[in-house]
């Protein structure tokens, strides 16, 4: 974990510079009082010191016993990518068919059930969808290539 | 004879039977959610804001409300029969919860903690009907300064509140206050930190980084830590339920004295409901003649935290209605549901919509009263519903998540920005970069910024301005003293206190 929050700890520094960096291009002042800018850097410079303090601190302590990845991290990345392949395919099936099948899809991975009682539940989850959000919510979500 | 007058209105509009029904929906969810694991109130109200874009302001409110306030009532179940706090804000009623239950006193448990929650958040509304509009009329007198100064305490008390490494709750508080620059600067129109990209000149919607945040971040988390225990199986009679003369005796100053540290801290910006039942747990603790009963079922140790989270949740609303400051993350996420109404929460709210404040007021006395009803006859079917496989719940906050990002704008860009948010909150949970203080930086970010620069417009420049004022120099103070209570602490422990 102390190298995650090392490397978390360098990140936030990157970003602290970076937020100075673009905000010196901004106006500072002008003759409105603050300027764009104004906020900006000092919060830059505050996120950028903090982060020079956390990783001074890291370097000087000895690591704890607490692993950054768990057993079940690797189940969690997974379920990461099915989301990130549902929102790819949202477009083309539609947000109730697309969320429908990233219910079925991770009832199967986590659940252990068999494909029977997924499937079910993925067209109950795509009728649901489709009559609460876009009939009776009228909430204007993708349909996809079916058109549902 | 005002305050009269004002519960009138409130109940004349809290008693139609469209809102109660929507306080009854709040509270109902609100306790299904404080039962389920891995789904607390910010986000289940998060969730439900883009939905409710056509409900009339005030029965959302008066529904998310009863959503905030049954989540806390809800949570008791899972701490007292599993061990498991279903929020946080329930966290200390494990202790001696739990202790109760393998004893045989879960209904008691149960009793006094709906009980507790019942009377403390009742006198919790009477305090808050008198002190929000004095706390409104005095707020009358804020100008740039006060409002800057006052969100620098804010940010300020976070350091005190928000979590183990005050340093991590500053980067926390300020990556919130960073994302809120993003956009077209209201002043100068020139666009900061939008690299060209059309979606980002109007601002990350607020919306979208709580259903993130919130939302799916904590999806991943609870995949990868499930929370787990082992139910007690108990059958419960309603007798059980109901408490012996010297339990009730032991639980009645724990309740008045838990709800008065409740409303406190409910009150202070980021003191929030999980601090209040910790102090109030704490405070009672060393009140007692018996410490070392707690731990060990103590029914002082329920009561009290059980009695301050649910006052904190009612006077939360007191800074929120009338100086427009939220004090927690629920709160943080209904003045986004405020400002996507058009209302502005502050000291104008009490004389410009006098129905909605009056009513929401009002609808919590109702929807005390239903909870009160729902946890004496109905804790076996909320208990049945710790049956429910994760994976459902998983999917339901996957869904709302994505609904609720994508109908912001109609477009897809937000549902990607939404899994980023997500991303970035696992990161930081598991790294230990507390959420609350940024999305409060967040949710701030906008009032901070225009009154820094409105106030130093009026003073030519001058930092003076924020020491001249009696009442922002008040709040320049605490925010100072907050921000050093960190180099205090360490201070004390160099100098031989190690336990402070």
């Amino acid at each position: 974990m102390r190298l995650a929050n090392l490397i978390g700890g360098v990140f936030v520094l990157i970003l602290g510079l970076a937020v100075v960096f673009f905000s010196l291009q901004l106006t500072y002042y002008s003759e409105f009082g603050p300027g764009p800018g104004f906020l900006p850097l000092w919060v830059g410079i505050i996120i950028s010191a903090c982060a020079i303090y956390v990783v001074i601190d890291l370097l000087r302590k000895q690591g704890g016993k607490e692993e950054f990845f768990k057993p079940r991290t690797r189940l969690g990345l997974q379920i990461f990518i099915t989301i990130i392949i549902t929102f790819l395919l949202l477009p083309l099936l539609g947000f109730a068919i697309g969320l429908a099948f990233f219910i079925g899809v991770t009832m199967r991975m986590m659940g252990k059930h068999r494909w029977a009682p997924c499937a079910l539940t993925a067209i109950i989850t795509a009728i649901g969808i489709h009559f609460i959000f876009i009939s009776w919510l009228t909430i204007p979500l993708p349909r996809g290539l079916i058109g549902w | 004879m005002e305050l009269l007058n004002n519960l009138y209105t409130g109940f004349s509009i809290a008693l139609t039977l469209n809102n109660i029904v929507y306080c009854l929906v709040g509270v109902l969810f609100g306790q299904i959610v404080g039962v389920l694991p891995g789904i607390g109130a910010p986000t289940a109200i998060a969730l439900l804001l883009p939905l409710t874009y056509k409900v009339n302001p005030t029965s959302a409110l008066i529904m998310f409300a009863g959503i905030y306030y049954g989540v806390a009532y809800g949570g008791t179940i899972t701490s007292v029969l599993i061990n498991v706090p279903g929020e946080s804000s329930t966290v200390m009623t494990c202790i001696d919860g739990y202790q109760m239950a393998q004893k045989g006193r879960a209904g008691a448990a149960l009793s006094v903690a709906a009980i507790g929650s019942f009377l403390a958040g009742t006198i919790s509304i009477i305090i808050l009907m008198a002190f929000a509009p004095a706390l409104a009329n005095f707020a009358l007198r804020f100008g740039p300064p006060e409002y800057f100064a006052l969100t620098a305490m804010a940010f300020g008390l976070l350091t005190v509140f928000g979590g183990e490494q005050p340093i991590k709750t500053i980067i926390s508080t300020m990556f919130g206050l960073l994302i809120a620059t993003i956009g077209l600067d209201v002043v100068s129109g020139m666009p900061r930190f939008a690299f060209g990209v059309p979606q980002l000149l109007g601002g990350i919607d607020f919306i979208v980084i709580i259903c993130g945040m919130f939302g799916v971040a904590e999806v991943f988390s609870s995949i990868e830590e499930p929370e787990e225990g082992e139910i007690i199986k108990q059958k419960m009679h309603l007798r059980d339920l109901f408490l012996t003369w010297e339990e009730w005796i032991a639980s009645r100053w724990a309740i008045l004295r838990g709800g008065v540290i409740g409303f406190i801290v409910g009150m202070i910006p980021a003191g929030g409901i999980t601090t209040a039942s910790f102090l109030a747990y704490l405070g009672e603790k060393r009140f007692s003649k018996h410490p070392e009963r707690f731990g060990k079922g103590a029914i002082e140790g329920v009561a009290a935290p059980e009695s301050a989270n649910n006052s904190a949740s009612i006077s939360g609303f007191a800074p929120l209605l009338a100086l427009g400051i939220p004090g927690s993350p629920t709160t943080a996420v209904m003045l986004a549901g405020f400002m996507m109404w058009g209302i502005r929460p502050g000291p104008m709210l009490f004389k410009t919509n006098p129905d909605l404040v009056w009513g929401l007021i009002s609808s919590m006395y109702i929807g005390n009263f239903l909870l009160l009803l729902i946890n004496i006859f109905l804790i076996p079917a909320f208990v049945a519903l710790l049956r429910l496989p994760y994976t459902i719940i998983m999917g339901f906050i996957v869904i709302f998540a994505s609904v609720g990002a994508y109908s912001v704008n109609n477009n897809f860009f937000d549902v990607w920005m939404m899994l980023g948010f997500a991303v970035l909150g696992y990161l930081m949970r598991k790294l230990q970069y507390p959420i609350v203080p940024l999305v409060l930086g967040l949710v701030l970010g906008n009032l901070s910024e225009n009154s820094l620069r409105q106030a130093l417009l009026i003073s030519g420049g001058s930092f003076s301005i924020f020491f001249n004022r009696p009442i922002s120099l008040l709040f320049i103070i605490a925010a100072i003293l907050a921000y050093l209570t960190p180099v205090l602490r360490w201070a004390w422990k160099s100098v031989g206190h190690p336990k402070a």
